[in-house]
């Protein structure tokens, strides 16, 4: 059954020109998953992430989110985005760019409570150009979640946070998926992924491994789950 | 000063230029286009403007002026009857005619010659060769007549325009809409690509919002803008610059409301096929400078040669430049013809472009 699945890739390959960025992928996600995306710079996370939101087509294999085939337009108000970089209008405040976000996505309440989420409702009236590099991420994710989507694609939400708001982050995602929010979520950070239901292994556009957290520790032989992934990619690669 | 740190930036904007294909092209594509253009236009013109002849004279003379306009260089005549005139110059199939009276061996006998000229006067620059060949035909007319001085004072009669009007009147109506038509491009078409560099198009297309929703969003919020700048424009053009307005200030307005339109959705269409704002500068100057030379602004598009006429004829600003001159210059309203033409054509280029933005937008993440 699809439709248990939120989130279901399957056999997914997707090339620019010559080059294979996703090769094969399989990957499903359950509603109220935390999912994390783990691999090495450059190995297709960001790549998966637009091709589950369809910003990009696959060559090969299909993408279906909540039920639908993607590329799906109807789907995308329920799916809520949150780039690599943080991808604000530089000129507007903090609650303008808010804002903006939740009626382009149908949503008119809710912005303060995203605001104070991301502990910026104080700032709210700041110029982005002003904000510094953790706080503009901040506003970025406030942008992604402004309209409750059902599925959040998190694309690196934590890097710049400081850690004790990054705490706060993940308490707020748990939260949120108790809720029946999807989540997947990519990551270098390994004390993140512990955090994590389900993690996937991504390098060279391949899915080399996925499980929970204990799973990939079982598969990679080591306690430590940074050790287990990279005897992990280091088996695969060999 | 260290030669060596200088040295690197030279290299870093040369390397960034090896890279850039498309700027690069452009650089060198542009002025060659531009220069080009205007060299065809200025040596290929022909710039003779038509010119009717009614000779009413019962005399002899009247055959003779008649025969030198003719074989004059510097206008193309035809035969006229002399209450047809002001129909040809209406309908633009004449720039001028001139009448010789039915007296007019005898005024020449008299020794005092008055010749009508009739001229339609909204564009400049074709008045000069029509006076110049009249004053050549009389100057061999003054040979004919045997034992005289010849005075030569032609009666001067504005269809459109005259005396009063200066340089300014005539360029200013046309001006007054194109000022607002390129700023209100620049604008678009480089905020839109801000969009795109700044990573927030990526947001957009991965939310609900669909392509039309976010030109027409676009349009909107530009054209709100250039509305405004075309208000302020108007009144310092009417109310300070003093530029002479035969017709309706809403029609004029209209008439720049209309050319934003296109003007936007111009930005935003090409945008798409900039993908800096390197780029997109270079686009500017390859797509205005064409427009101002060939819309008939400072070259009548009459006079171009042929096949620079075709061109003209699918700009919308010749268009709107001539809507322009009509409101302004002739004190045209919506129930001529011509106008309907100007501002239904220029409609229309919104509307393709409106749909030619749409189009494009989606492509360039797939
Ligand atoms: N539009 C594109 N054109 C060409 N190559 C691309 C394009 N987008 C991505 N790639 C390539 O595809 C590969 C995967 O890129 P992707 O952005 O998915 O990596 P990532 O896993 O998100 O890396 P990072 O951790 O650095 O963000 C990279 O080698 C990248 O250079
Ligand atoms: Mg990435």
């Amino acid at each position: 059954m699809t439709d248990s699945y939120a989130v279901d890739v399957e056999g997914v390959s997707k090339s620019f020109g010559a080059f294979k960025a996703l090769n094969g992928v399989n990957l499903r996600v359950r509603q109220g998953e935390i999912y994390g995306l783990l691999g090495p710079n450059g190995a297709g996370k960001t790549t998966l992430i637009r091709l589950i939101c369809g910003l990009l087509a696959a060559h090969a294999g299909t993408v279906t989110v909540l039920g639908q085939r993607m590329p799906n337009v109807a789907v995308l108000r329920h799916i809520g985005y949150m780039t690599q970089q943080a991808a604000l209008y530089p000129a507007l405040s903090v609650e303008e760019n808010v804002s903006f976000f939740a009626a382009i996505n149908g949503a008119d309440e809710g912005v303060k409570d995203a605001l104070e989420l991301v502990e910026l409702y104080d700032r709210r009236g700041s110029v982005v150009a002003t904000l510094s590099g953790g706080l503009r991420q901040r506003c970025s994710l406030a942008c992604a979640l402004v309209h409750r989507p059902e599925l959040l694609l998190l694309d690196e939400p934590t890097v710049g946070i400081d850690p004790q708001l990054r705490v706060q982050f993940w308490e707020s995602f748990r939260r949120m998926a108790a809720n029946g929010t999807t989540i997947i979520v990519s990551s270098h950070v390994m004390d993140e992924a512990d955090r994590c239901q389900r993690l996937g292994l991504i390098q060279y556009g391949r899915l080399l491994a996925e499980g929970s957290p204990a799973d990939i520790r079982a598969q990679g032989g080591s306690q430590n789950l940074e050790e287990a992934f990279l005897a992990l990619a280091g088996r695969k690669a060999s | 000063m260290s030669g060596h740190r200088v040295r690197a930036i030279t290299r870093r904007l040369l390397q960034g230029f090896r890279r850039d294909r498309r700027t690069l092209a452009l650089l060198f594509v542009a002025p060659i286009v531009i220069l080009g253009l205007l060299g065809y236009l200025m040596r290929g013109s022909t710039s003779s403007p038509s010119v009717g002849i009614a000779n009413e004279d019962s005399g002899p003379l009247g055959v003779m002026v008649a025969d030198a306009l003719r074989h004059s260089s510097h206008i193309t005549t035809t035969d006229i009857s002399a209450a047809d005139g002001d129909a040809g110059l209406k309908d633009g199939s004449l720039v001028a005619y001139i009448v010789l009276p039915s007296d007019f061996s005898r005024q020449a006998q008299n020794g005092n010659v008055a010749p009508e000229v009739h001229l339609e006067g909204s564009q400049p620059g074709v008045d000069a060769p029509v006076l110049q060949a009249l004053q050549q035909a009389m100057i061999a007319l003054a040979s004919q007549v045997a034992g005289r001085n010849v005075t030569f004072q032609p009666q001067i009669k504005y269809l459109y325009g005259g005396k009063s009007y200066d340089t300014l009147d005539y360029f200013g109506a046309a001006f007054v809409g194109l000022v607002v038509f390129f700023l209100v491009f620049v604008i678009t078409i480089v905020s839109f690509l801000n969009e795109r560099s700044q990573g927030t198009l990526e947001r957009l297309m991965a939310s609900p919002l669909r392509r039309g929703e976010i030109v027409l969003g676009y349009m909107l919020g530009f054209t709100v803008i250039a509305l405004v700048q075309a208000a302020e424009v108007l009144i310092f053009s009417l109310a300070v610059l003093k530029i002479q307005n035969q017709g309706s200030v809403f029609l004029i307005f209209g008439m720049e409301a209309l050319m934003a339109i296109a003007a936007v959705n111009l930005g935003i269409f090409l945008s798409m096929f900039a993908r800096s704002e390197f780029q997109a500068v270079q686009f500017i100057p390859l797509v205005v400078v064409p427009q101002i030379l060939l819309s008939g602004i400072i070259f009548p598009v009459s006079t171009e040669p042929k096949a620079l006429q075709y061109l003209s004829d699918v700009l919308p600003l010749t268009y709107a430049v001539n809507g322009m001159r009509d409101i302004m210059v002739k004190g045209a309203d919506l129930t001529w013809s011509s106008l309907q033409l100007d501002a239904g054509v220029v409609a229309g280029f919104c509307v393709v472009l409106i749909a030619a933005g749409t189009a494009t937008l989606r492509r360039r993440l797939g």
